[in-house]
């Protein structure tokens, strides 16, 4: 046993995990079997994709839920979370993804928000601010006591959720993806705070899926892929494409679509395109790209890579800053949404039932929206009921929508059967075009491999498709060629085969191999 | 839709009975500390349905209500919640009142053309919060109640100044001439041909929202912003639409009250019968073919409480008491959401369905 494990051993650790599990009430198995532990004063990243269960976790650590099996140790003793208070109680903080701060107080007002200095009855402002600036100096935060919060930048405001976490005695932090809103030296800046925190004792666990950042900033790291520990290790022991396989899991064989034999002509082409917003959903830079008919191009990368902008420039619901947007030799940079459909494009939100469809109006209603003006369907402005009725029974029938009548609402329909019946209807367009945004999340195997089925025919119907998916199975299932994107850039672009597999795929993804 | 129908009135049939519930809760103890406690519950219960003339005042107090209701129903619909309905009724009264007093209106049509002024200068209170709200981002909440109020003071001005009869007593207007008043359809009561507008407008509103595309487009609008702009629907337009046709509703329910009810214009307070209104369109689930109903429901209770009140001697305010009690029990979810409840509606819908096809 070398020096260095055996220094490890000695120290109880801060946190520890042991035999984690959580099973939600629906069924669904967030954690099961997680047992790590974190060395008292380190810098230790949890890494995992989406859904890998890195958040509940956290929220297990921090009190918000209690584990269905398992105990959380801090400094060796057992706890139990769950009760009211106890983040506090036992000197955690936390630092959420979407900062939990009011626009309309000041800096001042939302650090003490929850434990005021008071005097009597009142709130002590004078000893609250002498106190705000005291803690913004302790720990080289700098930030304006008085300013309104809403008005600051949002690496500013980051500054301030730091010290409002750390305002409480907090001796663990935890930071959830805090890179994500920030630009490349406000990360730095970031990251050097952090650092003197953690010389000062305080033990940091830092939430990430940018190996990069986990690599610089970590002293070790933690694996998590569909809610069981793949791994976990000091940094300097293990090589990144470890990590990677740890995060991504090995390659499983899956059956690729056929593409068409003869590409088609080219139907969207994007030329330099980029968006002036700030969440990095909604951030592409200076994208190029072609689709072709008959083709599907698949887009993969961590979430909120700009997958979301992405598909909103295509759809006219945002119109680019920059670039050039063409549908089939048309200009489409300054299209609206009306447009878009108009000129042959058909989409499937990611947000079901709040883009794809109205919840609260009927089946027959929904899969007959949009359809303005088609004689079939009305009479002058009067919508005609029998013929509805048909056309919305073909559409429930082809596509075998599980359903308790065409007159009951939409979200009487499980996740899949909605989506089958919007697919339904944005199918019958015959599009040219087809944005598919996560087309098969949280769906059953058999309604997504019919979703599948019917996305290919579209492909050999002639449409382009542009397929946005977390899902890598379903990516190399349908895609002729996979477009990584990484921080709204586009890293790769590969044609898809055999020899293209999630291990292939990761490095891209995760930000460490650009081959553009 | 024949399932549809039927399935709405199983709900409608709930609300009664959980207000008949209420109405037991409240009225019954109160009976029971007055003199004659059979007496209080039958000329509560049944007062309003003895007689020819008192369903005719059930349906003279339900005809303002179920247009207010219905302008309420169309703006709710749209996703807003303007309540420039309150406003726009009192707006349309006086309106109406100028261009009776003040236009020279060829004969026959004076009513018909004092409404349309009435209704249109009353859309102005539900038109401009919309506007505020789209092109600003302003809550409509807020400035169609201060507006309300602003209407308000500005009419009383108007009436004060422009259309008051020194000769009166008090502050009230000319009296409206003979020609421009609507005809009554019952004797000794004032019910009056406003009350066929009023179905008319209620049946056409229901097809409008139900039955064309125009209203499907509104009530993906109103009720799923994000599919209607996936769909590229113009939102902005259709809910300003909806502004119009609600503000017009309310209008041209001021106007026929006035031109229905009064010799002249006296309102100084906002007459609250927008409010109501809104009391209405809750009771009838923001559906205008459930809207006369609820409005008949409504009238039926007030008519039931002047009648206590004069032939009893108990204070109206206790009926206020009651419909405060009702508006509680009705929009309580725990009732309407109740899983019991929306299988039994299903299953009507499923079997009217089944026997359409």
């Amino acid at each position: 046993m070398s020096d260095d494990r055996a220094k490890t051993l000695d120290v109880v650790p801060a946190v520890a995990f042991n035999g984690i599990a959580k099973t939600y009430p629906n069924g669904t198995v967030a954690l099961s079997d997680v047992s790590f532990a974190i060395r008292a004063g380190s810098i230790h990243a949890v890494c995992g994709e989406n859904g890998a269960g890195k958040s509940t976790l956290m929220k297990i650590l921090f009190g918000l839920t209690e584990p269905t099996a398992g105990e959380v140790l801090l400094d060796g003793k057992p706890v139990s979370t769950g009760a009211a208070g106890f983040a506090g109680q036992h000197g955690l903080g936390m630092v959420h993804q979407h900062f939990s701060l009011i626009p309309t107080l000041t800096v001042t007002e939302n650090i003490i928000l929850g434990h005021e200095p008071r005097r009597g009855l009142l709130i002590d402002r004078a000893e609250a601010r002498r106190w705000v600036v005291a803690l913004s100096r302790e720990y080289e935060l700098a930030v304006d006591p008085d300013a309104l919060t809403g008005r600051l930048s949002v690496a500013a405001q980051q500054k301030v959720e730091i010290l409002k976490a750390l305002s409480r005695d907090t001796r663990i932090l935890i930071l959830d993806e805090p890179t994500a809103v920030l630009s490349p030296p406000e990360i730095e800046e970031l990251f050097n705070r952090l650092r003197g925190l953690s010389a000062r004792g305080m033990t940091i666990i830092f939430i990430s899926h940018k190996l990069n950042e986990v690599r610089a900033l970590a002293e070790s790291v933690t694996v998590l892929r569909g809610g069981r520990l793949t791994g976990t290790s000091r940094l300097a022991d293990i090589p990144d494409d470890a990590i990677m396989q740890m995060v991504m899991g090995r390659a499983v064989e899956v059956t690729r679509r056929v593409p068409a034999k003869v590409a088609g002509d080219v139907a969207v082409v994007l030329d330099g395109v980029s968006t002036a917003v700030r969440d990095p959903a909604d951030r592409i830079q200076d994208i190029s790209l072609k689709i072709h008919a008959g083709e599907i191009v698949g887009i993969a990368g961590v979430e909120g890579s700009g997958q979301r902008g992405l598909v909103s420039v295509l759809s006219g619901m945002m119109n680019p800053a920059s670039g050039r947007i063409a549908f089939n030799g048309r200009d489409m940079a300054r299209v609206d949404a009306l447009g878009w459909r108009r000129a042959g494009l058909a989409n499937l939100p990611a947000d079901r039932f709040g883009q794809g469809g109205a919840p609260a109006l009927s089946l027959a209603e929904n899969a007959i929206a949009g359809t303005d003006g088609d004689p079939e369907l009305q009479r002058g402005p009067l919508l005609r009921g029998a013929a509805i009725t048909a056309r919305v029974r073909k559409m429930i029938a082809d596509y075998s929508v599980r359903n308790s009548g065409i007159g009951e609402r939409l979200d009487s329909l499980s996740g899949g059967n909605a989506q089958k019946l919007i697919a339904a209807r944005e199918l019958a367009t015959r599009p040219r075009f087809l944005i598919a945004d996560q087309p098969t999340r949280g769906i059953d195997v058999a309604a997504a491999a019919f979703l599948h089925k019917r996305l290919d025919e579209a492909a050999r119907g002639g449409a382009a498709i542009l397929l946005v998916t977390a899902d890598l199975d379903e990516l190399l299932r349908l895609a002729d060629r996979v477009v990584v994107l990484f921080a709204g850039r586009i890293v790769a672009d590969l044609r898809n085969g055999p020899e293209l597999d999630p291990a292939r795929l990761g490095p891209f993804m995760l930000g460490l191999e650009t081959a553009s | 839709m024949k399932g549809n129908l039927l399935a709405g009135l199983v709900q409608l049939l709930v609300t009664l009975a959980v207000v008949a519930a209420v109405i037991l809760v409240v009225l019954v103890p109160f009976a029971l500390s007055q003199p004659q406690p059979a007496a209080v519950l039958t000329s509560f219960l049944l007062g309003p349905l003895d007689s020819v003339r008192h369903l005719g005042n059930v349906a003279e107090v339900a005809t303002p209500i179920a247009f207010t209701g219905l302008a309420a129903t169309v703006i709710f619909r749209s996703g807003l919640f303007n309540l420039g309905i309150e406003g726009g009724f009192f707006l349309g009264g006086l309106a109406a009142t100028a261009a009776a007093l003040l236009l020279p209106l060829p004969h026959v049509a004076a009513p018909f053309l004092a409404i349309v002024v009435g209704a249109t200068v009353g859309s102005l209170a539900c038109i401009v919060p919309g506007y505020l709200r789209i092109r600003h981002d302003a809550s409509e909440m807020v400035t169609s109640l201060v507006l309300n109020f602003a209407i308000l003071f500005a009419g009383v001005f108007v009436l004060n100044y422009f259309l008051r009869d020194p000769a009166a007593g008090t502050l009230m207007s000319y009296r409206i001439p003979a020609d421009a008043r609507l005809e009554r359809l019952l004797p000794s009561t004032r019910l009056n041909s406003g009350a066929i507008i009023a179905v008319l407008a209620c049946l056409g509103a229901g097809i409008w929202l139900f039955k064309t595309r125009a209203g499907l487009n509104l009530r993906i609008v109103g009720s799923s912003p994000g599919f209607a702009t996936h769909l590229g629907l113009p939102s902005s337009r259709i809910v300003m639409m909806a502004q119009v046709a609600g503000g017009l509703i309310a209008g041209m329910a001021g106007a026929i009250e006035v031109l229905g009810l009064y010799p002249r214009f006296s309102w100084t307070h906002l007459p609250g019968l927008g409010w109501t209104g809104i009391i209405v369109a809750i009771l009838a689930r923001e559906n205008p073919f459930l809207i006369l109903p609820a409005a008949l429901f409504l009238g039926y209770l007030q008519v039931g409480g002047n009648i206590l009140a004069q032939e009893v001697g108990i204070p109206v305010e206790v009926v206020g008491l009651i419909t405060a009690a009702i508006m509680l029990a009705v929009t309580a979810n725990a009732i309407f959401q109740h899983p019991a409840l929306l299988r039994l509606i299903r299953t009507i819908r499923q079997r009217g369905e089944a026997s359409a096809s």
